[in-house]
């Protein structure tokens, strides 16, 4: 950052708050001015927002390069289509369940793989995915194995007598911007809390942070078990909008696909996460139409994001903020 | 029961040849980018597809097309490693992750849009069985496990006599003073990168006449069998990665048969968390480099 302070103070109105306003205005209008391929592209990115925070709570908070995501996506889409499908139980609860529950495996998987180093690391969170899909596929008598579970309900809530179902496009592209933005605080209040700048120090200089008082190991551990719930909630909802399951929800793609939200993005920022998982997400979902040369132009994005703007696209919308802050 | 072990313990060493002529380009590229190549399968597949197309379009001998197949990789790893590989040399390690995942993503999918997605027969090689030992086993399988033992005699021989092996060590042990003492750090991480791409190449067009079928996404598969090879072998260490690949092959085949085929995949990164967590840095290596 410039020295902004020593300067007079700009001319013209703050238009942080105008332009937050128009924001969430395009969002809430969305699906009067978006076709419905637009917004299924829309829905699935904000879906993915839910893994892709947790990652840069992981990641661009903590530094430590996680490939694990999908594992616990996976188990957040399966302990919640498994709720739904076996006992009917509202979308809520199936919801906090797969928070939960991936956030639990993430304790004993946690343990032994933190303490390895950085490469160790990445690729024991890398054999988390494999191994998941593998149980997928062989626990046949619990996920029906290949074939997947299929017919999950739309979601569907119950609160005493009042009962609706989220069916249309348009109210799911509604409820989960509405679960988007509340994850989004939530990792913004993390962030922005004595545990989030603790955070920070441990992945500035780990030992430097343990030195001055901070339990690096005990945050480590939690906020591989936070960023494992948040993933779990995203495979919750996912299970719920795609209405199937399969081992696939196990792929290493997913693992790389939030990897790049986070890094592309920019680790470390929560705007760089919201904008990257609309760019990339929403990008890669357009581009369906024709498969190979979706992969191939996104490989290409991925070696020019790479060299060109290794810190993601964080100093643009930095840029984009000041401008609006002092319009010079 | 004790002749169908051993079958299968030397079917294990088979596919842990395989196994170790690919890991062990990917950890010397380790040793010196310090980058994880997770496009290092795509090598392997380059190189069948290579051999395929000169078998099948251009109707040549197996060897002819084995040495095709390499020749093929090793242009378009130079292209690659010119443009990505040589600047991941000093770069944080997400960059080295997101560049070589780019590059797998660009490469497999270039072949699947060339040749189509499907499964392709691979004819060539030599497939009559022999008797050694008391083991019957096809010629070819023979020829891996040839090949592999003259590969890692000459690969040590190379990086213990030869002067660019000596740079590869050298680099890989500190950047910045081979930087000071003049050696060519890019060009030595460059040929570093070709050799291990060829490597993976040979692996491929010896195994593909076992294997029989060739499609566009086999490299990614034997990208996932590498990575637990080369951190158990301990990064950089290609007398590790020799018998952690072995190990490999050898509990592979065992699962498959007395487990269940559909286990067979996990066993690398299963066998591969729990040497971690009882050795950190890997089986052979005696402390942490990387």
């Amino acid at each position: 950052m410039s020295s902004n302070d020593l300067s007079l103070p700009a001319p013209g109105r703050d238009l942080r708050l105008l332009f937050g306003i128009a924001l969430a205005a395009a969002a809430c209008l969305a699906p009067f001015l978006l076709g419905n391929y637009a917004l299924h592209a829309l829905i699935i990115a904000l879906i993915f927002l839910l893994p892709a925070h947790g990652l840069n709570l992981l990641v661009g908070y903590t530094g430590l390069l996680s490939l694990a995501q999908a594992a616990f996506f996976g188990i957040g889409a399966y302990t919640s289509a498994l709720m739904a499908v076996r006992f009917g139980t509202p979308f809520y609860l199936n919801f906090v369940a797969a928070g939960l529950l991936a956030g639990a495996i993430a304790l004993p998987l946690g343990i032994p793989a933190l303490r390895l180093r950085a490469t160790s690391f990445v690729m024991c969170t890398l054999g988390f995915v494999i191994i998941g899909q593998a149980i997928a596929k062989n626990w046949i008598s619990l996920t029906r194995g290949d074939m997947g579970l299929s017919g999950i309900p739309k979601p569907y809530f119950a609160l005493g007598p009042a009962s609706f179902t989220v069916s249309g496009t348009a109210s799911f592209y509604y409820l989960v911007l509405v679960i988007a933005a509340m994850a989004t605080v939530a990792v913004l209040l993390i962030v922005r809390s004595a545990a989030g700048r603790n955070m920070i120090a441990i992945r500035e200089n780990e030992t430097l942070a343990e030195s001055v008082g901070i339990p690096t190991w005990r945050y480590k551990l939690v906020v591989f078990m936070i960023s494992a719930a948040f993933a779990g909630l995203g495979g919750s909802v996912y299970a719920h909008y795609l209405t199937v399951v399969s081992p696939l929800t196990f792929q290493m793609y997913y693992s790389t696909t939030m990897l790049i939200i986070v890094l592309g993005g920019g680790a470390g920022t929560i705007s760089g996460v919201v904008f990257g998982s609309l760019l990339f997400v929403g990008l890669s979902e357009a581009l369906r139409i024709a498969p190979e040369v979706r992969m191939i132009a996104y490989g290409l994005c991925l070696l020019a994001l790479v060299f060109w703007f290794p810190k993601g696209f964080a100093p643009l919308i930095d840029r984009f903020w000041s401008f609006l802050k002092e319009r010079k | 029961m004790l002749t169908m072990i051993a079958e299968q313990i030397v079917n294990g060493i088979v596919s842990g040849s395989v196994y170790a002529i690919v890991a062990v380009g990917m950890t010397m590229i380790f040793g010196v980018l310090r980058a994880i190549n997770f496009a290092h399968g795509e090598y392997y597949m380059l190189g069948t597809f290579g051999a395929w197309f000169a078998i099948e379009y251009l109707e040549l001998p197996y060897p002819v097309a084995l040495v095709i197949g390499v020749i093929a990789t090793a242009v378009i790893a130079v292209v690659v490693g010119k443009f990505v590989m040589q600047r991941i040399v000093g770069a944080p390690p997400e960059t080295g992750v997101l560049a070589t995942l780019g590059i797998a993503l660009v490469l497999q999918n270039t072949v699947i849009l060339m040749f189509g997605g499907g499964y392709k027969f691979f004819s060539g090689g030599y497939i009559e069985p022999v008797s050694i030992f008391g083991f019957t086993l096809a010629e070819q399988r023979v020829l891996i496990i040839i090949v592999c033992i003259l590969v890692f005699v000459g690969l040590e021989v190379i990086v213990t006599y030869s002067r660019i092996g000596k740079a590869m060590r050298a680099v890989s042990q500190n950047i910045e003073c081979c930087a000071v003492v003049g050696i060519d750090v890019p060009q030595v991480a460059l040929r570093t990168f070709i050799l291990g791409a060829c490597l993976a190449a040979l692996s491929g067009v010896l195994t593909a006449p076992v294997n029989v079928s060739v499609y566009g996404g086999m490299g990614e598969i034997i990208t996932f069998k590498t990575l637990p090879v080369i951190i158990m072998g301990g990064l950089g260490n290609v007398r590790g990665t020799f018998f952690a690949a072995m190990i490999l092959g050898i509990a592979e085949s065992l699962v498959a048969t007395y487990v269940g085929l559909q286990f067979r995949d996990t066993v690398g990164f299963a066998t591969l968390m729990l040497v971690l967590m009882w050795r950190p840095h890997g089986l052979f290596s005696m402390q942490a480099r990387f």
